[in-house]
C-alpha cells in the first residue's frame, strides 16, 4: 500500500467515480498525474474496498474507472452497458461521418479538435441531402430530438455528445466544442468489436508503404 | 575558337540575356497568367512583343490550333521562384550532370597542357557553374522537400492526395539519394590528378557539401515516412468509421458476443458503474454552525405570494358514481381474495398476483396489491394478526434504496 497522500487528489477521485473518462483535453492536470504509476497505484489502494481500480485505453489516451473484481452483479451491469454501448454505436460513428464530411475535413475526429455547431448548422442549412442526414441522425433514440428545426437538431446532438462525454464545452456561454480522449476510446471499442466478430471491415490501405530503410 | 573573337560573343551573348530577361519583367502579367491559366492571353500583345516571347523560347505554341503556353523551363523557374509545391520540379539527375563535369574536366585539362590559359580559365568557369547547379539542385530538391513536409502537404487538400505526394516525394529522395551514390570521389580524385584549383573546387567543397545533402536528406526521407505513418493512421480511422458504419447499416440487428460473461472481461469494456459521493448538512460539529447558518442565511427566499386563506379552500370531493362504483368492486374482489384464502385447505400463502392471474380479474397489478395491503391495514388489530402478509420486495436499483413492492403473498398465521 502506497502512504501517498491522495488530498490533492480530491476531485479526480470525485470524478473517476462518477464514471467519467479522464484523458488530456478534459482534465490536462489530472490526466498527467494518472499517467504517473505511482500516483495511480495510490488511488487503486484508495479505490479497493469499493472494487474499483484505474482503467486506461489500449493507447492510454483516456483514464477511467473499471470493477477490481468482476462479480455478479458487476457483470450484470457491463452486460447492460455494452448493450448501450452496441445500440450507440451507428448513430455516433455516422456522426463522425457527417461532422468529417460536411466540414471537408482530412481526418476523422481527433480529441483535441474545435467543432461549433453554428459552423455544421452553416454549412448544412442550404443542403437539403445534409439536413434529411443530420434530421435522421438527430431524431434517432440515442441523441432523441424531437424538433423539427435544424438549429435544434443540432443543438440536441451536441448535447447528447457532451453529456455522454464525448465532447467538451469550455465556457458554458460558448457554443465552442473540443473532441475529448473518449473518442479515440470508442474507435477502440470499433476496432475490437470489429477483431473479435471478424467483421469484413478494413482499415488498410490498398497500397502498402515501401520499405524505404 | 579565337581568342578575338570570343570575347565579342560573350558582349553579344550578355546583350541579348539581358533583352530576354527584360521580357520577363515586361510581361510578367500575361505569364503569370499563362501559369495559373493554361494559355497566356493574346489579348495586349503586340505582334512584336510575340515574336520576341517566342524568339526567347518564354512561350511556345505546342500546335497549330492551340494557344500559346509557357514553355516547361519558365513555368519551372516560376514554380521554383513562388515556391509553388504543386507544380516545383525536382530534377534528380545526376549521371548526366556528372557526364558534364567529366568531360569538362577533361577539355580543362586539355587547354592546361596546350598551355591555352583563356580557355582554360573559361572552362574553369563553366567546370564551376556546372558543379553548382548539380549542387544546387540538390539544394532546390531538399528545399522544396521541405517546404512539402512543413505544410504536411497543405497544397492538397484530400487526404489520398496527401498520401500519393508523400509517396511522391518519398521517392524522390531515393532518386536523390541514388544521385548521389552515383559521385564517386575516388573517381573524381583520379581525374583530377594533382591539379590544386580543380582539387578545392571538385574535391574538398563539393565533398562538403554533398555530406550535408546526404544529412538533410536522411532527416527529410525520415520525417516523411513519420508523415505517410500518420497519414496512414488518418485513413485507416476514417476507413474504420465508414467500414464499420456501413456494416451496421446493412446489418442492423448485429449483436456482438457478450463480452461481460467471458472469463477474461476485455478490459475496453470494463467500465465500472457510476458512484456519487453525496454529502448533507450536519450538525454535530459545533464549528461548522457558523458557516452552516451563513449558509441558511444566503438560501434565496422562495418568491410566493402570501395567499389568502379564502383561496385555498379544501378541494370539493368529486366523486362520481362510475368510480365510487370501481371502488366498491375492488374492494369486493380484494374481499374475496381473503375470504379464499380463509377458506382454503392447505397453509401455504398465496401470491395476490398469481391470484388476480388465475381469476381473470382485470384490475392492473398496481391497483390490486395496492387494495391489498390497504385492507390488511384497514382491518382491526385482532384479526390483522390472524393473517399474515408478506411483501416482496427489491431495492430500485444499486444505488437507490427505494424499495419496490413485486407482490405480496397472504397467509392463515398459525
Amino acid at each position: 500500500m502506497s502512504d501517498m497522500s491522495l488530498l490533492p487528489h480530491g476531485p479526480l477521485l470525485e470524478r473517476l467515480l462518477a464514471g467519467e473518462f479522464i484523458c488530456a483535453v478534459s482534465d490536462e492536470s489530472a490526466f498527467k498525474r494518472l499517467q504517473d504509476d505511482a500516483t495511480r497505484e495510490a488511488i487503486d489502494s484508495y479505490l479497493r474496498p469499493l472494487n474499483r481500480r484505474v482503467a486506461s485505453s489500449q493507447e492510454e489516451g483516456v483514464y477511467f474507472l473499471a470493477w477490481r473484481q468482476l462479480d455478479d452483479s458487476a457483470r450484470d451491469q457491463l452486460a447492460r452497458q455494452l448493450g448501450d454501448t452496441v445500440n450507440s454505436l451507428l448513430p455516433l460513428l455516422e456522426w463522425l461521418q457527417l461532422v468529417q464530411e460536411t466540414l471537408g475535413r482530412d481526418s476523422v475526429l481527433s480529441p483535441g479538435d474545435v467543432l461549433k455547431p453554428g459552423e455544421l448548422q452553416a454549412k448544412s442549412e442550404d443542403n437539403p441531402s445534409l439536413r434529411e442526414r443530420i434530421e435522421r441522425l438527430a431524431t434517432d433514440s440515442f441523441f432523441g430530438s424531437q424538433s423539427d428545426q435544424l438549429d435544434a437538431q443540432v443543438k440536441q446532438v451536441f448535447k447528447r455528445l457532451r453529456e455522454h462525454g464525448y465532447l467538451l464545452q469550455p465556457h458554458g456561454d460558448r457554443q465552442v466544442f473540443l473532441v475529448t480522449g473518449k473518442v479515440d476510446y470508442l474507435l477502440e471499442l470499433v476496432r475490437f468489436i470489429r477483431d473479435e466478430e471478424h467483421l469484413p471491415v478494413d482499415d488498410e490501405g490498398e497500397d502498402t508503404q515501401e520499405a524505404l530503410l | 575558337m579565337n581568342d578575338a573573337e570570343t570575347p565579342g560573343l560573350e558582349s553579344r551573348l550578355i546583350t541579348t540575356g539581358v533583352e530576354r530577361l527584360a521580357l520577363l519583367g515586361r510581361h510578367a502579367e500575361a505569364l503569370m497568367q499563362g501559369y495559373t491559366n493554361d494559355q497566356v492571353p493574346l489579348e495586349g500583345l503586340s505582334h512584336t512583343a510575340l515574336r520576341k516571347l517566342l524568339s526567347a523560347r518564354i512561350v511556345w505554341h505546342p500546335d497549330e490550333q492551340g494557344g500559346l503556353k509557357l514553355t516547361p523551363k519558365v513555368r519551372e523557374l516560376i514554380a521554383e521562384m513562388v515556391a509553388d509545391e504543386a507544380r516545383r520540379h525536382v530534377n534528380a539527375d545526376v549521371a548526366e550532370a556528372l557526364e558534364l563535369i567529366r568531360s569538362l574536366i577533361q577539355s580543362y585539362r586539355d587547354s592546361s597542357s596546350r598551355g591555352d590559359y583563356w580557355q582554360q580559365e573559361q572552362q574553369l568557369l563553366r567546370l564551376r557553374q556546372a558543379v553548382d547547379d548539380m549542387n544546387g539542385r540538390f539544394a532546390d530538391a531538399i528545399d522544396s522537400l521541405w517546404q512539402r513536409l512543413n505544410s504536411d502537404f497543405g497544397f492538397v487538400s484530400q487526404l489520398n492526395d496527401k498520401v500519393r505526394e508523400n509517396d511522391r516525394a518519398q521517392k524522390q529522395v531515393v532518386r536523390l539519394l541514388d544521385g548521389l551514390a552515383l559521385i564517386d570521389f575516388d573517381e573524381l580524385i583520379e581525374l583530377v590528378g594533382s591539379d590544386g584549383t580543380l582539387r578545392k573546387v571538385l574535391i574538398s567543397q563539393l565533398q562538403q557539401q554533398l555530406s550535408q545533402h546526404y544529412t538533410s536528406l536522411r532527416e527529410v526521407q525520415h520525417r516523411l515516412i513519420e508523415l505517410m505513418a500518420r497519414f496512414r493512421r488518418m485513413q485507416a480511422r476514417s476507413r474504420l468509421v465508414s467500414g464499420m458504419a456501413a456494416f451496421l447499416r446493412e446489418h442492423p440487428g448485429f449483436t456482438p458476443g457478450n463480452y461481460a460473461r467471458r472469463s477474461e472481461v476485455p478490459a475496453l469494456f470494463n467500465h465500472a458503474a457510476p458512484l456519487t459521493a453525496a454529502g448533507a448538512v450536519a450538525l454535530d460539529r459545533a464549528q461548522d454552525m457558523p458557516t452552516l447558518s451563513a449558509l441558511l442565511e444566503n438560501v434565496p427566499t422562495p418568491l410566493r405570494s402570501a395567499q389568502s386563506v379564502t383561496a385555498a379552500r379544501p378541494a370539493e370531493h368529486v366523486e362520481d358514481t362510475l368510480f365510487a362504483a370501481r371502488q366498491q368492486a375492488l374492494k369486493d374482489d380484494v374481499e374475496t381474495f381473503y375470504l379464499n384464502v380463509v377458506d382454503r385447505a392447505e397453509q401455504a400463502p398465496i401470491s395476490a398476483l398469481d391470484y388476480l392471474n388465475q381469476s381473470e380479474l382485470q384490475w392492473p397489478p398496481e391497483i390490486w396489491l395496492f387494495q391489498v395491503i390497504a385492507e390488511h391495514q384497514g382491518l382491526p388489530h385482532s384479526e390483522q394478526r390472524a393473517f399474515h402478509l408478506h411483501q416482496q420486495e427489491e431495492r430500485a436499483s444499486a444505488f437507490n434504496d427505494v424499495r419496490l413492492i413485486r407482490d405480496v403473498s397472504l397467509g392463515l398465521a398459525v
